[in-house]
């Protein structure tokens, strides 16, 4: 019985160690240990994820779809899962229309996991999804898409890899388009089912602002269609045609050559990322011209039917500036100048007017200076400071060259004339749709140039140009039409112009009596060279008759 | 301790004679209901009194633990519905969003087949051309029609 006791003293103190050590483990278990096991469990079944924020939609100002994020499906692997390689990669190949054996060498890498190709075309990813391959799986991830592929892709811009958007309304718009990101903290499942009794900490994400633009979708492909024959017609190096509304600065058309699709960046000529409306400046040339005398009649220093006479150039600050092609006119108005696109007759007129004061209509028509356009990446043009003007360019600002423009600085200065003397800030967002309803844009008029009556007369004059001058080849029967042609010199790096390289462009409006449109047509470098204005004026007519047909604005005067 | 004696000397005490199956069927009287009376007639009311309060502690006990498990069994029930619901509202979820991604899909496709651009090129290739001109006959003015 002594040796009995003797044992089951022994186990009972076995047993009260181990329950002391035990003990003192749960202890340690459950207080300086507790927050490590709370994190490792904890680990294992909560996701704390970002949720992204559905990026803001494009539409045009008829409702038309120009950009707009959708998820795509994404093809992952887990290969060893997948029974077998060699037949599996064979099946995703002709799905994919891809080489089999990358897809294999893929599935034989002894990756635990791997993307097979991403944002797959929904007909693939159904396809590959019907073949039921154990292993395989879809993940949905945003893609920004734009239906209509290149068109407008310089008002529109794109987005990066980062989401971000880059040059044109994705670009200027990108904070409102973008939204703000949501969190959710969940816990969940081993399936990946959110546990309905867990912890559930959810910020919803904030959808991005939709915009609508004053970009009209049918006069937008009418710009593109006839630019991108002018292109490959002229072999120019570059063009862009712009379309406003004079009465309220809405563009409703944008095009830029060359372009880019904005789905496919990676493979762009960053030259053509350029929007040529907004980011390239030219000397404009004799579109010049109507600016110039639009301050003289302003400043009632010279009347349409004044007169000099054209002897072929004119004499400058010391320097000979001729007419194109030296020809002499004689007597000449001051509406013949615009009609025949005199250069010694806009000197003329430019010393009349004088220095300071041209400088001054220049500034106040917006050439140097930024539109304000809500477009990224616009640049301001170069006029130069009075001070800094030598003798002779007088003479030369005053057909348009030693100063640099934007095409849709013109546009915008041209529907000045057109809306009877108002500038107004160009604008391509029309309205914004967030959760508090729609704010529409309001046009925003900058200043009066000149008044109404000034404009009146500048107007009749440019129709004059088209009916009866070096425009005739714009004149659309039924239609008043008012115009000016440019055709300008290239200048160099070195300060000289390039030898036989010319800007050609035409700015217009109709119908004349009531203008509804403003139309600039810039082309760069056109193989025409001189006769670039041809085209130009071309292009215009293809573009100003759908625009009429489109707008059914009744005809102005008898075909 | 006094019920539990009780409870041990009920088999020695005289039974009623009873013929027949109901006789059979008293036999176990070895409960604390049918113990009470029978001890009644033999001992103190102090014990009786005891032995009921014993009684009612049992009751109590066996109540308790049924209700326990009821209420386990309902919280049980309830969790497993709210997973259920959960797992429900998970699945209408995904089809809900997926239905969505369809309804985008489906309207950039509808956008892709109304573009202008397209439908130019759809009737170039049908052999169409564009009309140089259109023309366009200005209506009179209106006037009221009086009778």
């Amino acid at each position: 019985m002594q040796v009995s006791h003797w044992r089951l003293r022994v186990l009972f103190a076995f047993f009260a160690i181990a329950s002391l050590v035990l003990a003192g483990r749960l202890v340690y278990w459950q207080t300086a240990g507790r927050a490590h096991l709370l994190a490792g469990a904890t680990d294992q079944v909560r996701s704390d994820l970002v949720v992204a924020a559905q990026r803001g939609m494009i539409r045009d100002r008829n409702g038309a779809i120009l950009a707009t994020t959708v998820q795509l499906r994404s093809l992952y692997a887990v290969p060893a899962q997948i029974p077998d390689h060699a037949a599996t990669a064979r099946s995703l190949g002709v799905l994919l229309g891809r080489d089999p054996a990358p897809i294999q060498a893929a599935l034989d890498s002894k990756a635990e996991w791997l993307y097979l190709q991403r944002r797959l075309p929904e007909p693939a990813a159904a396809a590959i999804a019907a073949l039921g391959i154990p292993g395989l799986g879809f993940e949905t991830e945003p893609k920004r898409v734009y239906p209509n592929e290149t068109l407008a892709a310089a008002v529109l811009g794109f987005v990066n890899d980062d989401g971000n958007g880059v040059y044109g309304v994705e670009g200027r718009h990108d904070a409102a388009l973008h939204g703000v990101d949501g969190r959710l903290v969940v816990d969940r499942d081993p399936a990946n089912r959110e546990l309905a009794l867990g912890v559930r900490q959810a910020l919803p994400a904030k959808a991005g602002t939709d915009l609508t633009l004053t970009i009209d979708l049918v006069a937008q492909t009418a710009a593109e269609r006839e630019l991108a024959a002018a292109m490959a017609k002229e072999k120019a190096t570059g063009g862009t045609i712009v379309i406003m509304d004079p009465n309220d600065g809405a563009i409703l058309a944008l095009a830029s050559a060359p372009s880019f699709d904005p789905a496919r960046v990676r493979t762009a000529d960053p030259e053509a990322l350029r929007d040529r409306a907004i980011a390239w400046t030219y000397e404009p040339g004799s579109t010049m011209k109507a600016f110039t005398i639009a301050g003289a009649l302003e400043e009632k220093v010279v009347k349409p039917t004044d007169t000099y006479n054209d002897v072929g150039y004119a004499m400058v600050g010391g320097r000979r500036l001729n007419n194109a092609l030296g020809r002499a006119y004689g007597t000449t108005s001051v509406t013949q100048i615009l009609e025949r696109s005199l250069n010694a007759g806009a000197a003329w007129v430019g010393q009349k007017l004088g220095a300071q004061k041209l400088n001054d209509y220049l500034h106040a028509f917006g050439f140097g200076e930024l539109t304000g356009v809500d477009l990224a990446g616009e640049v301001n043009g170069m006029i130069r400071p009075l001070a800094e003007w030598y003798p002779v360019d007088l003479g030369t600002a005053s057909f348009g060259q030693g100063l640099s423009v934007t095409p849709l600085q013109l546009a915008a200065a041209y529907s000045a004339l057109a809306n009877g003397g108002i500038l107004y800030r160009p604008y391509v967002v029309a309205s914004r749709r967030d959760a508090d309803g729609e704010h529409r844009t309001a046009p925003a008029a900058i200043r009066r140039v000149i008044s109404p009556e000034t404009a009146a007369t500048v107007r009749s004059m440019l129709v004059s140009t088209v009916d009866n001058g070096i425009a005739h080849n714009a004149a659309i029967p039924g239609f008043g039409v008012g115009g000016k042609t440019g055709t300008a010199q290239i200048a160099s790096d070195d300060g000289r112009y390039v030898d036989d390289a010319y800007v050609s462009s035409f700015a217009a409006f109709l119908p004349a009596e009531a203008p509804q449109f403003v139309v600039v047509i810039v082309l760069d470098r056109p193989d025409s060279r001189l006769l670039g204005t041809v085209t130009a004026t071309t292009m215009f007519k293809g573009v100003a008759q759908d625009l009429v047909r489109y707008a059914r604005i009744q005809p102005d005067r008898k075909p | 301790m006094m019920a539990s004696q009780a409870i041990r000397t009920a088999p020695s005490r005289p039974l009623p004679v009873r013929r027949g199956a109901h006789a059979v069927r008293r036999r176990p009287v070895a409960t604390a209901r049918s113990a009470a009376p029978a001890r009644s007639r033999r001992t103190a009311p102090g014990a009786m009194s005891t032995a009921s309060w014993d009684l009612r502690l049992f009751g109590a006990a066996a109540a308790a633990i049924v209700i326990g498990f009821a209420l386990a069994v309902l919280y049980l029930s309830q969790a497993t519905a709210i997973s259920v619901t959960g797992y429900e509202a998970q699945r209408l979820s995904a089809t809900r969003d997926e239905l969505r991604r369809q309804n985008a899909l489906l309207e950039v496709q509808i956008a892709k087949l109304d573009s202008p651009a397209r439908i130019a090129a759809d009737a170039a290739r049908l052999g169409m051309t564009r009309t140089s001109y259109v023309p366009v006959i200005a209506a009179a003015p209106l006037r009221a029609v009086t009778r």
